[in-house]
């Protein structure tokens, strides 16, 4: 779906931007692109969905080099949702997306209603203009958005802000249902839990260049100190041990009375981010 | 392609609603013909008095247009004010008095009615030279300023205000990735204040030229309409996008409307005479514009080459300044 070959862009003499990129994106994978503020994930995405022109390298999107493909035809196939919900503050939700899907084949498009509806949106507000929705209404219009063109490949920019956890969990549950389908998600985030529970792989962009790829479960496993903390009462005293994973084949190799809990020790993608890049990711 | 056109058009409407466009069009076209029909077609200027300081009582007859002083300090009085003129006998050779108002053309013709005033061919009213009343040379000449006033001050902003808004709202960025012609955003917002500017000036015209003169007028002044209504709304588009915010924007305003319009009018309106005018892009425009109200022969080819060349040139500009700007971050 997605074929990246040495990618760099620069914004000017000495803002090198992206230094070789390489990555491929399979059909129907959630791809996480995760990287802190200005380290070139906005920069990719906008290349990636045509927007910014003047790259280095090849980017091929449906098996065509982007240089070469005809931007309209490309826009058909991708729905790009972006940080902020950007809509017609005057316009209602029906009106926004009736007017954002109207450049569309009409054959392509899904019901914006139903979408809405899909994505918990308050029916009450249906008519009534933008400028009235708090920010996670105003998300949902925007996911809605970005779906309705029933898209092969969709770019995700933080899908999540400014939803409470059960939009989180609503939202998340709709990117699933997407790669089902057979959508193919290009997810860019700095939220690590979005990007641990749906991505089959994340990239680490750190300065412009990729530090690590692979899939979560991978990253976690190669990352990890093999470790496990146990926690127990031993003659009415609370303990914590840490033994390696292998000497549990054994069972617990020290006295106690009771297990509290035990801890796998396992890093998260955030402690292993950290591990690879240097940084934190906000 | 065109179905997109209309599906812009039909936002760009509403847009235009929303933003009291069409009210505020409607209430200076309201206040326009107010201050034509009942303000400045009944205002003339109050003809230069002319005093006469002859202690001697040489001067026979005194024209009805002359006022007597006897005493000099009176007299000198009276002339301060830079507006009147004083015909001082007291030498026994007519000498005239007067402060220059500052204007070579106001002080010569103050010189000329205050002779003609002295030799008795004062008449006190000007012949009407062709077919328009001082009534309709007024009409015509204040009805081409406010149209072009409205034009390029007030249909500059219109087309920036909304598209500052749009800016604001984050949707150019959407605009990006929707399987849409960039040049159509651009067009559908030309055509809608392109028609409106022409709407405004057939009902601005026709409202204070009366029916026929201004349906005589109105093929000539629609095409002056259209070409400073276009690279107003251009140059509109290509600030809005280009300048951060509405504070820088109004700065810019401001100096379009000092520097570019305010000596046009000047040069135009008043006896102020400029040799380097004739430079000045905006000049040509609004001699145009009131040629077309006073059916002069129409500018030649390079005027309309230069004026379409400039709309191109504009709308490339602002063609590749939306494009940079859909790329911006949020």
């Amino acid at each position: 779906m997605i074929s990246v070959k040495d990618l760099t862009y620069s914004y000017g003499k000495d803002k090198q931007a992206l230094h070789g990129l390489n990555f491929t994106v399979e059909d129907g994978e959630i791809f996480g692109f995760l990287g802190p503020n200005g380290s070139g994930k906005s920069t990719t995405q906008k290349i990636l969905t045509g927007i910014l022109k003047g790259h280095g390298g090849v980017v091929s999107l449906f098996g065509k080099d982007i240089r070469h493909s005809d931007s309209q035809e490309l826009c058909r196939k991708i729905g790009v949702l972006f940080e902020f919900p950007y809509l017609y503050a005057n316009l209602s939700a029906l009106d926004n997306l009736h007017y954002f899907s109207s450049f569309y084949p009409k054959e392509q498009l899904r019901d914006a209603e139903e979408l809405l509806d899909k994505l918990e949106f308050k029916r009450d507000f249906l008519k009534k203009p933008v400028s009235s929705y708090s920010k996670g209404m105003r998300q949902r219009v925007s996911m809605a958005r970005a779906l309705i063109s029933n898209p092969r490949l969709l770019f995700l920019d933080e899908p999540t802000s400014g939803l409470d956890p059960a939009g989180a969990v609503l939202f998340r549950r709709i990117i699933e249902e997407e790669r089902q389908k057979g959508t193919t998600v290009f997810l860019t985030t700095h939220n690590m839990l979005d990007a641990d529970l749906l991505c089959d792989r994340v990239a680490f962009l750190s300065d412009g260049k990729i530090a690590a790829l692979d899939t979560p479960g991978n990253l976690k496993e190669q990352n990890s100190g093999h470790s496990i903390r146990i926690a127990c009462l031993c003659q009415g005293r609370r303990e914590e041990r840490t033994i390696e994973a292998e000497e549990l084949k054994n069972g617990i190799s020290f006295a106690y009375d009771e297990v509290i809990s035990i801890h796998s020790q396992e890093p998260t993608l955030e402690d292993i981010f950290i591990r690879y890049t240097g940084r934190r990711l906000s | 392609m065109w179905r997109g056109f209309i599906h812009f058009l039909k936002k760009d409407f509403r847009l235009m609603l929303s933003g009291k466009f069409f009210i505020l069009a409607f209430a200076s076209l309201i206040l326009y013909s107010c201050y034509i029909n009942f303000i400045y077609v009944n205002m003339d200027q109050e003809i230069y008095p002319v005093y006469l300081y002859d202690p001697q009582g040489r001067q026979a007859a005194v024209s009805k247009y002359m006022i007597p002083l006897d005493d000099r300090e009176d007299f000198e009085k009276a002339c301060a004010d830079q507006y009147s003129v004083g015909i001082d006998l007291s030498s026994g050779k007519p000498e005239l008095y007067m402060l220059a108002s500052g204007i070579d053309t106001i002080d010569n013709y103050r010189i000329i009615w205050a002779e003609a005033v002295l030799n008795g061919t004062a008449e006190g009213h000007a012949d009407v030279i062709g077919t328009n009343s001082k009534e309709m040379k007024s009409r015509r000449e204040i009805t081409a300023e406010f149209l072009f006033f409205e034009l390029s001050a007030v249909g500059f902003l219109g087309l920036a205000s909304m598209l500052f808004k749009e800016k604001q709202m984050g949707v150019i960025r959407v605009h990006g990735i929707l399987p849409a012609s960039r040049a159509m955003f651009i067009l559908s917002k030309l055509f809608l204040f392109l028609l409106s500017d022409l709407i405004f000036a057939a009902l601005l015209t026709v409202w204070n030229l009366g029916l026929w003169h201004g349906i005589a007028v109105l093929p000539a002044v629609s095409v002056q309409t259209g070409i400073v209504s276009l690279m107003m709304a251009l140059t509109g588009f290509l600030c809005a996008v280009r300048l951060p915010d509405f504070k820088q924007f109004s700065l810019f305003y401001l100096v379009i409307a000092v520097f570019v319009t305010t000596p046009v009018f000047l040069a135009g309106q008043t006896g102020v005479s400029w040799g380097w005018i004739v430079y000045h892009p905006m000049y040509h425009l609004f001699a145009a514009m009131k040629g077309a109200y006073f059916s002069e022969p129409m500018p030649g080819l390079p005027y309309y080459a230069a004026c379409f060349g400039a709309i191109i040139l504009l709308f490339l500009l602002a063609h590749r300044a939306f494009i940079r700007e859909m790329a911006k971050e949020g």
